[in-house]
């Protein structure tokens, strides 16, 4: 992936060589320019295994729209994320065999009327003929035309995720699936709470261990954190997924992307899912504050504790005396009615000479955030409060996580 | 003719022979160089009376009035005295001087310049010789933190830089910011920005020849150099009964030492070099002269040490690793046969590498490029003519690769061999006391190519008077080596590949025309008008794709042309200094389209000065130059990215990628920059030795220089941010010299 990795190496070298200018760069000046015009803009993906095909539309940022980058919400994609939504286009897809498809925009059937610029066919992946072209068609309702094309690969589709268990410490997964005709890459992903690792690659195998590192963070966290279910997903991909997503501009020049929307930027382009694991990532529970940890109370406290359980582990050890071990896992919720999500979420957290402090996720992402918890342990009892919740806690640790 | 031998003091006050002088009449273009005994012959002369000027560094001029008769030779010894002004820490400089280059060649865009004459220019924490040549005319600099070339609306990657000869690729350190040359180690530099002779190939622009200090007094001397940035040291002698010089230098950065032995702060970058050298005279007129250089650059940092903050811990980050760095190591042989012809054999071996290393095998990626290179020159110097012919063959090792240990992926891995070789000649004829024409030949061919070349060189010179000479040359020159680095304002190092079958051959014709007049003996001033035309010029392929092979450059043509004017004034004592003044146009074009590179800058001047009385040493730099392009960001396009295991949109990421809109490519321009450097030193002599403490103040009165313009349409006003170039930048530090 040498296109990539030669903007990423740049990217890299750009951030430190700003950040050697930093030690004496300064802003000198700062001014109000004029907003050029917005352009068309275009993300859509026709997928093998969706239900149902979504593309996007919306208007490239011109500073007339502040980002606040508020939580993202998945049936909002633009609207929660602060895009300049276009909404009111005819959105047509032509099939291979002649059918002209006319999406529908989500703003017009969903009820709390969130959706604008978000256009979906009704074709379930399945009926995608494979090594077909689809042409997508895009007229606004101020007459702007777009155009785009796609060519679906081959391969059969992995509909349902495979479970596993990986101890990070111990295994090592290899991971391979069948070469595919027409796919100019695979595209790698790794949910992880910090963000996904992925990568394009030419190879039908690779091997992932257990200490790997997400370098698209500038922290370089570990991709596999204990505690956490985490999936991945292997696609055979169109050239157009490939091109737009492995390309960038540069942040000065504002050249690299390859573009192959006419009439606006984006991308049009196809995958298929050959591969789907769900992983549990596991890791010895060595350290006195590792383990499983139960709620330990009355029975009139044990009703109104929001949380019952907790599996720690010791994520990554410090580096020097005055910080703290990272710490990662997940808790259970009592069960209630009024605690909706996930039953089982994930943590975060520190613990620095027996004093610990925990995130609790709303769901397996580090960007939200639904309680605080901070306590000491006190040989294998840990006491503490919640920030939100509030009241003492008390948990008792039960030995290591067992399985 | 004039025979007879060139003498100095030795220590004892015996007259000692003085190699490597530089003997020459004025007005007539007859030079030639005392030999190891300190013998020399001046032939044909005109009849009359002439003046025989004698130069060797570390001394002063000697002027004899000479008398030639037709068909008579006259015997003269000469006596050099030593200049007590540099006595304290000569470093001998072996290059003819610019005043002799005048007299002798046509030097067409050629400037020599010693290291005494560099002393004393204002630095930015270290002296550095690739920031001085910046302040000459042809070359700009895209910003203060870039101390790459452009040359006459070249590239960076267009330049030669030969250390003692031998070639030295990326000769930078910290991404750019400062050369690998220790100012300590210097002799001398000759810079040819144009119309180069024949010997030279492989580069477009220029030739940077960087020549290692020699010292030639007894016993043993040094240098320290101790700033706020680092440490240099240099010791140097004779051995042998003075048949032998060696010296040995070395330097590194302390930031990293330093801050956290007084703070919490992490500074996980330093750099290191090391430079050697010696020189033996054998019996039979055989000269070994060896130079070694490493250098080191090393950016290691655990992300997780860098914060101490107890609550939020960062133990869970992971770790960089950044090497990069250089060598050379070169041996050269010379024998003199007889009074007329040189034997010249070279062989080198020269490296460059990096690697960079993200979460301890998570992502690799690396460049190396190593040459093994021979090379031989005979040089026969006749009434009139002066023959030269050689070769040289070089074989190179260049792999780029980049994958993850992690994943065992490998996103690619390019490996090439290829072997250069040419062959040259050349001629320098003395046509008459009015006439020099230098002509020459290369002849080049690439393994891995069928390419054969042949680059034909001319250059001429009329001396419409003495001091006064007309120039003209013309050349073609091609280059099989190219960066990858982009046409960025940051330039941290060339990552090279070869033409081969997939990549073309670079090549340009140069054609330049000037005037030269020295004034006196201590000044000169000399226009040049230049045009270079870029047959095809490579540039990164911003779209490649890694998959295939061949797209890593896109190719252009170009063209540059503009006017170069420099005034000098360097006595031995005194003020000196010199005025630069560049004029410069530069396009390239492909597909239609035609466009201002990134080095095109419109008016580029640089007033420097050094004042040296009889403790005290003063220098300054005033520079000002008109702007460079950049291309406007007219936008961002919001990076969303598709969840395959969900088959949903997304960011993707917790932060919100904008990716910016380029308009038209390079249409804009930065606003003009100007700036004042200062230097302030005073000499100590205390036990024999020199101790110079000194004071530099780059920017002065804090000139606002843009470096680079940042958009933002995240926001609902859209601004434009300006981010300074080198603010008011104080340094300091204690040279000794013994």
């Amino acid at each position: 992936m040498r296109g990539c990795a030669l903007r990423f190496d740049g990217a890299r070298l750009l951030l430190m060589a700003v950040a050697i200018a930093a030690v004496s760069a300064c802003e000198v000046e700062k001014i109000v320019i004029a907003p050029p015009p917005r352009e068309l803009a275009l993300h859509g993906v026709l997928s093998a295994s969706a239900p149902s095909q979504v593309v996007l539309l919306e208007r490239t940022r011109n500073g007339s729209i502040s980002i606040y980058a508020p939580s993202f919400d998945l049936e909002s994609a633009l609207g929660s994320d602060s895009g300049i939504a276009e909404g009111k286009a005819r959105v047509t897809l032509t099939t291979p065999d002649g059918q002209v498809v006319r999406a529908i925009e989500d703003v017009t059937v969903n009820i709390d009327r969130s959706g604008t610029g978000v256009y979906r066919f009704y074709l379930p992946g399945s009926t995608l003929l494979r090594g077909a072209a689809y042409r997508l068609s895009v007229e606004t309702a101020r007459g702007e035309v777009l155009t785009a094309e796609t060519s679906l690969p081959g391969g059969v589709t992995a509909a349902v995720a495979e479970p596993a268990t990986f101890d990070r410490a111990r295994d090592t997964m290899m991971v391979s699936w069948p070469a595919v005709a027409g796919a100019s890459s695979y595209f790698v992903r790794i949910e992880t709470p910090f963000g996904p690792r992925s990568f394009f690659t030419d190879s039908t195998r690779i091997r992932l261990t257990g200490d790997l590192r997400n370098v698209e963070l500038d922290a370089l966290p570990r991709v596999f954190i204990p505690g956490f279910p985490q999936t991945i997903t292997v696609s055979a991909v169109d050239a157009n997924y490939y091109d737009w997503f492995r390309t960038h501009n540069a942040a000065l020049s504002g050249r690299g992307l390859i573009n192959r929307v006419t009439g606006g930027i984006g991308v049009f382009g196809s995958l298929v899912r050959l591969m789907f694991k769900d992983i549990d990532v596991t890791a010895p529970q060595l350290e006195p504050i590792a383990g499983r940890f139960d709620f330990a109370g009355t029975r009139d406290e044990g009703l109104s504790t929001p949380y019952v359980q907790l599996n720690l582990y010791v994520e990554s050890a410090a580096s020097r005396s005055d910080q703290g071990d990272a710490l990662s896992g997940n808790y259970l919720k009592r069960s209630t009615l009024s605690l909706p999500g996930c039953p089982v979420c994930g943590l975060l957290g520190t613990v620095k000479n027996g004093h610990v402090e925990l995130a609790f996720l709303r769901a397996w992402s580090a960007r939200d955030t639904a309680e605080f918890f901070t306590g000491d342990l006190f040989g294998d009892t840990l006491v503490g409060r919640y920030r939100g919740a509030g009241g003492v806690a008390r948990l008792i640790r039960r030995g290591p996580v067992t399985r | 003719m004039v025979a007879g031998r060139v003498l100095v003091s030795a220590d004892t006050g015996a007259p000692a022979p003085a190699a490597g002088a530089s003997l020459s009449i004025a007005g007539s273009g007859v030079i030639t160089t005392s030999g190891i005994d300190g013998r020399y012959a001046l032939e044909n002369l005109p009849v009359g009376n002439v003046t025989l000027r004698v130069r060797l560094t570390g001394h002063r001029l000697a002027e004899r009035t000479v008398r030639i008769r037709a068909a008579d030779t006259v015997r003269l010894d000469i006596t050099l005295q030593t200049d007590a002004q540099l006595l304290a820490a000569v470093l001998t400089d072996a290059r003819a001087s610019d005043a002799e280059l005048f007299l002798s060649k046509p030097n067409i865009s050629t400037l020599a310049m010693s290291a005494a004459s560099m002393t004393g220019v204002p630095a930015v924490g270290e002296p550095d010789l690739i920031r001085l040549v910046q302040l000459l005319p042809g070359i700009s600099a895209r910003n203060d933190y870039n101390t790459g070339l452009n040359v006459r609306g070249g590239e960076a990657d267009q330049n030669l830089v030969l250390l003692d000869g031998y070639p030295i690729y990326n000769p930078f350190h910290l991404g750019g910011l400062f050369s690998t040359f220790m100012d300590a180690t210097v002799g001398g530099i000759e810079l040819r920005t144009g119309a180069f002779p024949s010997r030279y190939g492989g580069r477009l622009s220029s030739v940077l020849e960087v020549t290692s200090a020699v010292e030639t007094r007894p016993g043993l001397h040094g240098n320290a150099d101790i700033s706020a940035l680092g440490a240099t040291g240099r010791l140097a002698g004779i051995f042998g009964g003075g048949r032998g010089t060696w010296s040995v230098a070395g330097r590194r950065t302390y930031a990293d030492a330093t801050t956290s032995l007084f703070t919490n702060t992490i500074f996980p970058y330093h750099f290191s070099d090391f430079h050697g050298t010696g020189t033996y005279a054998l019996p039979g007129n055989v000269n070994v002269a060896v130079t070694g250089y490493a250098g080191r650059d090393v950016l290691r940092a655990n992300l997780a040490q860098f914060e101490s903050d107890s609550v939020v811990t960062k133990s869970n980050r992971g770790q960089w690793a950044f090497d990069w760095g250089n060598r050379v190591l070169g041996a050269t042989i010379t024998k003199e046969i007889g009074d007329r012809v040189r034997l010249e054999q070279k062989f080198s071996a020269s490296s460059f590498a990096t690697t960079l290393d993200l979460g301890g095998g998570a992502f690799a990626q690396r460049s190396n490029i190593g040459d093994v290179r021979a090379a031989g020159a005979l040089l026969a110097t006749a009434t009139s003519h002066d023959v030269s012919l050689g070769y040289d063959v070089a074989r190179q090792r260049i792999r780029y690769a980049s994958g993850s240990e992690q994943t065992g992926s490998n996103d690619f891995d390019i490996e090439q061999r290829p072997v250069t070789s040419a062959a040259w000649i050349g001629d320098m004829w003395r046509l008459s006391s009015h006439w020099l024409v230098e002509s020459g030949l290369r002849a080049e061919a690439l393994s891995g190519r069928d390419w054969f070349a042949l680059s034909p060189r001319a250059s001429l010179k009329y001396f419409v008077a003495p001091d006064l000479a007309l120039t003209a040359g013309v050349g073609r020159v091609t280059q099989t080596l190219h960066s990858l680095s982009g046409d960025g304002p940051l330039r941290y190092f060339d990552t090279w590949l070869a033409s081969d079958s997939f990549i073309p051959v670079a090549t340009a014709w140069h054609y330049v025309a000037g005037v030269e007049e020295r004034v006196r003996d201590a000044g000169s001033v000399r226009v040049e008008g230049y045009a270079k035309r870029y047959d095809r010029v490579l540039e990164a392929n911003p779209f490649e794709d890694p998959r295939v092979r061949g797209d890593e450059f896109l190719s252009a043509t170009g063209l540059a042309y503009g006017v170069d004017m420099i005034a000098r004034w360097q006595p031995r004592t005194g003020a000196a200094g010199w005025v630069s003044y560049s004029y410069g146009m530069s396009t390239r074009s492909r597909d239609g389209v035609t466009w201002a590179p990134g080095n095109d800058r419109r008016h580029d001047l640089n007033v420097v000065g050094t004042w040296r009385m009889s403790k005290y040493q003063l220098g300054a730099r005033f520079g000002f130059a008109t702007g460079t392009p950049y291309t406007p960001i007219v936008g961002g396009v919001t990076r969303r990215i598709y969840d395959p295991s969900t088959d949903r949109w997304g960011t993707g990421d917790p932060t919100i990628l904008i990716e910016s809109i380029g308009g038209s490519r390079n249409s804009a321009r930065y606003p003009v920059t100007h700036r004042l450097d200062l230097n302030a030193s005073r000499d100590f002599m205390t036990r024999g030795a020199r101790v110079s403490p000194y004071l530099s103040v780059a920017n002065a009165y804090n000139a606002p220089n843009v470096f680079v313009y940042l958009f933002k349409y995240s926001t609902d006003v859209p601004t434009r941010r300006a981010i300074s170039q080198f603010p008011i930048l104080p340094s300091a530090g204690v040279r000794v010299a013994f």
